[in-house]
């Protein structure tokens, strides 16, 4: 008798009890974000333009690291070529801000329209390849993008163009602007990738990733999956790749189309951890501390940095975030985690 | 009329270039499965390597062919028994990711050592030389290139075709878990081909250094151009690979005739074009 209750009420007591840690888990994680993005969303009053101009880099690069962790650790999608939506949405916010007069902050979504379009139209003949085949084919895309805009006259060819919407602002107004702006686009970044990957695409995603086929069998439209992520992530490397070029007030082709945007979304997403949401997070953190120390050495900087990815690919494949969930597997700060119902 | 022949000429030539490139690329995908995408930056050491082998021997520099080679054989053994072995038919991101990391770590360890200045390999007047039929002329060095082109596929197909190597090539890119059953160790396997991949890019490394100024960064377009011929071969089809290599040069030539900035361009526009119009490649059979 004694017995039966006991394991009656023990499941009750044990759900009760998750329920509230849970509870209090979330509420200290509420106060914890709002403080967190409280004193970053007031730094412009603290800092100087030095650092509100290296944390629009973080932020910017930390949305297309997030962007390219998405296609590659969930979709399956390696895109060498996602540079091509950085160069993409720039060239949009610049062409579209400078002919209509517009304010180059309410062009930013139209940039990032212009992104998801060009996502849209490019993944017809992106998505007859697959693989390493479609991480190569990005690249020739992207290749191909930048050498029409550096042939282009309307374009300015290889000098670019400068935001001249954006002179009717003082400094301080722009680069307190630039910065809101790139801190706007970071949250978007995380809080669509959590989104994403909660919802029923993410799910669909995870069975692509995890076998192909067998998510082909269990009636996961396989490909519409890829082609909405491809567009997400396009839209939002647009965005990014526009707020970016704000930031310095001129585009040129050979930069925006450059692959040094990707180069460092795929370090970053390496080092943190591909295939995990908190991969970029952490991946972001030490890709910038890395660089603000030794990014004085120039060429030896890199060669270290492609050592250093080489290494975590061989030696922890999940990166830095693989480390901490081994010290502590059930942290969970983003709450990603599924719970049976 | 002369002038639109010449045109016609120029373009395969230097397409038969791109089709050495293609070599190594079709035969690591084909067999291994795998892209190395540090091909372009290793096309652009091996340019270096000869550089640097013609100022401490004085040799000229296809005589350097020699030296390059087996330096080139032993880096790609070494670099899959030692690296990609590791992460090669896991999972196809990993050999990506790497050799990615390879890229960068070689083009930066080339800019510090040879600096980012444009260089080339001079090869005395060879490259002055050209053969005149009626009114087309035809430069020596790159007529050279394309024999030396259209010998290395012929020599690589009978290898494929009538070798135990061959076979063994053939039964791993058809089913490497069943290969490995019927005695193919395919790691050691991968090594021998990759060193033999590494050689044939070695070859062309010098023949592009020759030919054509190079720089550190130069080597993500050869990669490029590289793949464009593989896919628009057909995958698995060596003779593909060949004739996908003079297209993108044919389309580069005449690229460059429209505007001189253009010819890049036209290649990429092909492969994209062909993409959509026969993803299977030219010579591919229909996919089912």
């Amino acid at each position: 008798m004694n017995n039966m209750s006991a394991t009656a009420t023990t499941p009750a007591t044990a759900t009760v009890e998750t329920a509230a840690r849970l509870g209090r888990g979330h509420v200290l994680g509420w106060v914890v974000s709002v403080a967190i993005l409280a004193s970053l969303a007031a730094l412009p009053v603290y800092a100087g333009f030095a650092t509100q101009r290296l944390l629009v880099e973080v932020f910017v690069v930390f949305a297309m690291a997030t962007a390219w962790n998405l296609l590659a650790g969930f979709g399956g999608l390696v895109a060498v070529g996602q540079h091509v939506f950085v160069g993409v949405g720039a060239y949009a916010l610049f062409v579209v801000s400078n002919a209509l007069g517009l304010n180059p902050w309410w062009t930013l979504p139209l940039a990032a329209a212009a992104a998801a379009a060009f996502a849209l139209l490019t993944a017809w003949p992106m998505f007859r390849l697959s693989g390493a085949h479609f991480a190569v084919g990005t690249w020739v895309l992207a290749e191909l993008m930048r050498i029409a805009v550096l042939n282009t006259e309307a374009l300015g060819e290889g000098g670019g163009l400068p935001l001249e919407t954006l002179r009717d602002f003082t400094r301080a107004q722009r680069n307190a602007g630039v910065y809101w702006a790139a801190l706007a686009v970071g949250v978007l970044a995380l809080v669509t990738a959590r989104q994403l990957l909660t919802s029923r695409l993410g799910l669909a995603l995870t069975a692509v990733r995890d076998s192909e086929a067998a998510a082909r069998a269990s009636g996961v439209p396989v490909q519409r999956a890829k082609v909405a992520l491809w567009v997400c992530a396009g839209a939002l490397t647009g965005l990014a790749g526009a707020v970016a070029y704000m930031n310095t007030l001129q585009v040129s082709p050979d930069a925006s189309f450059g692959l040094g945007w990707t180069a460092m979304a795929i370090f970053i997403a390496v080092l943190g951890g591909i295939g995990r949401i908190e991969g970029p997070v952490v991946g972001t953190a030490v890709f910038f501390v890395l660089r603000e120390s030794a990014g004085q050495f120039g060429a030896w900087y890199f060669v270290a940095l492609g050592v250093l990815a080489i290494v975590t690919m061989l030696l922890a494949p999940g990166g830095a975030w693989s480390l901490v969930l081994r010290r502590w597997p059930t942290f969970d700060p983003f709450a990603m985690r599924r719970w049976m119902p | 009329m002369a002038g639109i022949v010449e045109l016609l000429i120029n373009g395969l030539l230097l397409g038969a270039l791109y089709a050495l490139f293609a070599l190594g690329l079709s035969l690591s995908l084909g067999v291994m499965k795998m892209i190395n995408l540090a091909h372009g930056d290793f096309i652009v050491l091996g340019a270096y390597l000869a550089g640097a082998a013609m100022s401490t021997t004085g040799w000229p520099a296809l005589a350097c062919i020699g030296l390059v080679v087996p330096v080139m054989f032993a880096i790609g053994w070494a670099l899959q028994a030692g690296l990609l072995n590791r992460v090669v038919g896991a999972h196809e991101l990993s050999p990506l990711l790497v050799t990615f990391g390879l890229s960068v770590v070689i083009q930066n360890v080339l800019m510090e050592v040879f600096t980012a200045n444009t260089r080339s390999l001079p090869s005395g007047d060879l490259a002055l030389q050209g053969l005149r039929l009626g009114d087309v002329s035809i430069g020596l060095l790159p007529l050279l290139i394309g024999l030396v082109c259209v010998a290395l596929y012929a020599g690589t197909h009978v290898l494929v075709s009538r070798t135990h190597l061959g076979r063994q090539a053939r039964a791993v890119a058809d089913d490497s878990a069943t290969a490995r059953l019927v005695g193919v160790d395919d790691r050691r396997f991968f090594a021998l081909m990759a060193g033999f991949v590494m050689a044939v890019t070695g070859l062309a490394a010098v023949l592009y250094g020759v030919r054509t100024p190079f720089a550190p960064t130069a080597g993500p377009e050869r990669l490029l151009f590289a793949f464009e011929a593989v896919v628009l071969g057909g995958l698995g089809n060596l003779w593909g690979s060949f004739a996908g290599g003079l297209v993108i040069g044919l389309a580069q030539v005449l690229g460059t005739q429209v505007s001189t900035g253009l010819g890049p361009f036209f290649s990429h526009l092909v492969f994209l074009v062909a993409l959509l119009v026969r993803p299977q490649g030219l010579f591919g059979a229909p996919r089912h």
